[in-house]
């Protein structure tokens, strides 16, 4: 150690002249502050007494003891970090096991056992959650992959004539009869469908593909067409399935009774969900419900986007993959679960204060953020 | 702590999809400019306090809406409550610029018996280059509608404070001159914690004090 070298040339008995001894000890060790305290005093000072130096250089040993115990705990630490992580790959390795050789093969028979749900609700490992989703949505609408493949040339040829004539007067008229059509609407959101990770962008790699589901899906359900909220839901599938199969998830997905009421706005349904989702809100988090009552915070305002986007837009990617585990496992209940996550921990945790009101944008943008607690997650 | 302000305004933000709603709030009540920005879904709200004269503070709810049409049934519920709002136009974007007059028709249609104070507000004007409607024609509608028009930017932060604070004067002297009025049941002008006049610091942390609990 460098302190026995120093101490041996700077110690009381050691008969190089001090001066000499600073500068070597510069030159020697000019990172340490400690050097100062062991360092004899300098020749125009008074010497240390000798018990001074005595609880200096103990005091000194005392430092450095404690330093190399934080570093090994701080070791230790890392090491338990490093275990845990192969732990948690090896069971995320174990359970894809399970999941390919015992459940995906009996799906329909075992689907809805006991084991299967708890395990479920563990959370799918990610090489196998594109494949349950889809036998959880199911295809009640059979669509195959050619009928993908047909509406998506319906598509092409739709957005092919709408792209040759670009000329100002031209889209003028369009604007008149059709005057948001869905197609343009679509180019304009896919770039901002989660923008941070830069891959749906113009020129990333599932530009293309999203363009394709969201293009295919206004062919197949003109009626519905393109809702803002869509590419999210569809982002999420592509990053979990191959193009075909996640638009027949999409599509299937879209089909349940709370999407649809959602996605055509239908007014009357709407509010029924936001009339139930506040029954149970204020059954289950009495207190919460209040503020939120006392601030004007209602379920139109974050329940929205949360229904329009499958959390998807205001959870992490990694949380919202969780949370549809579970919407693929119990269905629309969901709406409610995560909120009570989110909530549950607020109402222990915060001071309900915290909500402000103008705080909303912070209610569904960060606030889930910490609160779904990490151990949910795979 | 919640700070002293005179007034509560609720203000709606309109116009079509991509226009830069979103990042002119965020840029008046954030301060940055979000270079990844994302869809608005429904609506969302926001707030910020203005001083818009020595003491005498406004705080303004901000309410962000979807520009798809098909929102239109949801975000036409949140006119009523409205005092305020900015309707934006993108001025790259001629049809954006063209739609200002439904958008406007949608608003009146909705907010009865309550009215609006409105300011036309084009956006983007960083983007000269790509400017498809000129100052002129966009202050020439403005003026029909008797509506202030101003150009902002969200990017270069151009005119943003200029264009919150110029509204909220606007409808702060019509509040002041009683033909905006508080009423019960609507959420435009609220009232609020209105401190007694303050003379020394040992008063200023009573008052703070009193409005803590």
């Amino acid at each position: 150690m460098e302190y026995e070298t120093k101490s041996g040339r700077a110690g009381p008995g050691n008969p190089t002249s001090p001066r000499q001894s600073v500068r070597k000890n510069l030159d020697f060790e000019p990172l340490s502050t400690t050097a100062l305290i062991l360092e004899d005093r300098p020749a125009n000072l008074p010497a240390k007494p000798a018990e001074e130096a005595q609880k200096h250089r103990q005091q000194y040993e005392e430092m450095v003891a404690q330093a190399k115990k934080r570093e090994l705990k701080e070791a230790q630490k890392r090491r338990k970090q490093l275990e845990d992580r192969c732990k948690l790959e090896e069971s995320i390795g174990t359970a894809a096991q399970t999941w390919n050789q015992e459940i995906l093969p009996h799906w329909s028979t075992v689907c809805t056992s006991r084991r299967v749900r708890d395990l479920w609700w563990q959370g799918i490992p990610p090489s196998v959650r594109g494949k349950v989703w889809s036998l959880a949505v199911g295809n009640e609408l059979n669509i195959t992959h050619e009928l993908y493949s047909i509406c998506l040339a319906r598509a092409k040829e739709k957005w092919n004539t709408t792209a040759a004539p670009t000329t100002e007067t031209e889209t003028e008229d369009a604007g008149s009869s059709d005057r948001e059509s869905s197609l343009e609407l679509i180019k304009l959101d896919i770039s901002r469908t989660f923008p941070q990770l830069c891959i749906f962008q113009k020129g990333g790699p599932y530009h293309d593909v999203l363009h394709s589901i969201l293009g295919a899906y206004t062919c197949y359900r003109p009626d519905v067409g393109y809702v803002q909220g869509m590419s999210f839901i569809a982002a999420v599938l592509i990053l979990n399935l191959d193009t075909a199969d996640a638009f027949i998830a999409f599509a299937n997905l879209l089909n349940k009774p709370c999407q649809m009421a959602f996605f055509r706005v239908d007014h009357s349904l709407m509010l029924t969900y936001f009339a139930a989702f506040e029954v149970f809100f204020e059954e289950n988090l009495p207190k919460l419900f209040a503020h939120f009552k006392k601030n004007n915070l209602t379920p139109d305002i974050y329940l929205i986007d949360w229904i329009f986007t499958l959390y998807s837009k205001s959870l992490p990617l990694d949380l919202a993959c969780r949370v549809w585990d579970v919407f693929c496992r119990d269905g629309e209940d969901i709406f409610v679960q995560p909120f009570e996550g989110i909530s549950r921990h607020h109402e222990d945790h915060l001071h309900p204060s915290a909500l402000r009101p103008g705080s909303c944008n912070a209610v569904y943008s960060y606030l889930p953020e910490f609160t779904w607690s990490r151990q949910l997650l795979l | 702590m919640e700070a002293i302000w005179l007034y509560q305004f609720r203000l709606i933000v309109i116009g079509d999809s991509t226009v830069g709603k979103s990042c002119l709030i965020r840029r008046f009540t954030e301060g940055r400019f979000a270079q990844v920005s994302d869809p608005t879904v429904g609506v969302d709200f926001f707030s910020r306090l203005v001083e818009i004269e020595p003491g005498k503070r406004i705080k303004l709810q901000i309410w962000d809406t979807a520009g798809q049409e098909r929102f239109r049934s949801i975000t036409r519920a949140y006119y009523r409550n409205s005092v305020g709002g900015l309707l934006l136009f993108d001025i790259t974007n001629r049809r954006s610029f063209q739609n200002v007059h439904d958008w406007l028709e949608e608003a009146r249609s909705h907010v009865q018996p309550h009215s609006i104070v409105f300011l036309l507000v084009g956006h983007k004007c960083d983007l000269e280059a790509q400017r498809q409607v000129t100052r002129q024609e966009a202050e020439k509608l403005a003026g029909a509608y008797g509506m202030r028009y101003v150009e902002t930017s969200a990017r270069d932060a151009i005119n943003v404070e200029h264009a919150f604070t110029e509204l909220t004067r606007d409808i702060f002297a019509l509040v002041r001159s009683g033909d905006i009025t508080i009423q019960e049941g609507w959420e435009g002008v609220k009232s609020g914690f209105v401190p007694n006049v303050v003379h020394s610091s040992e008063e200023v942390t009573k008052s703070d004090r009193r409005c803590l609990c």
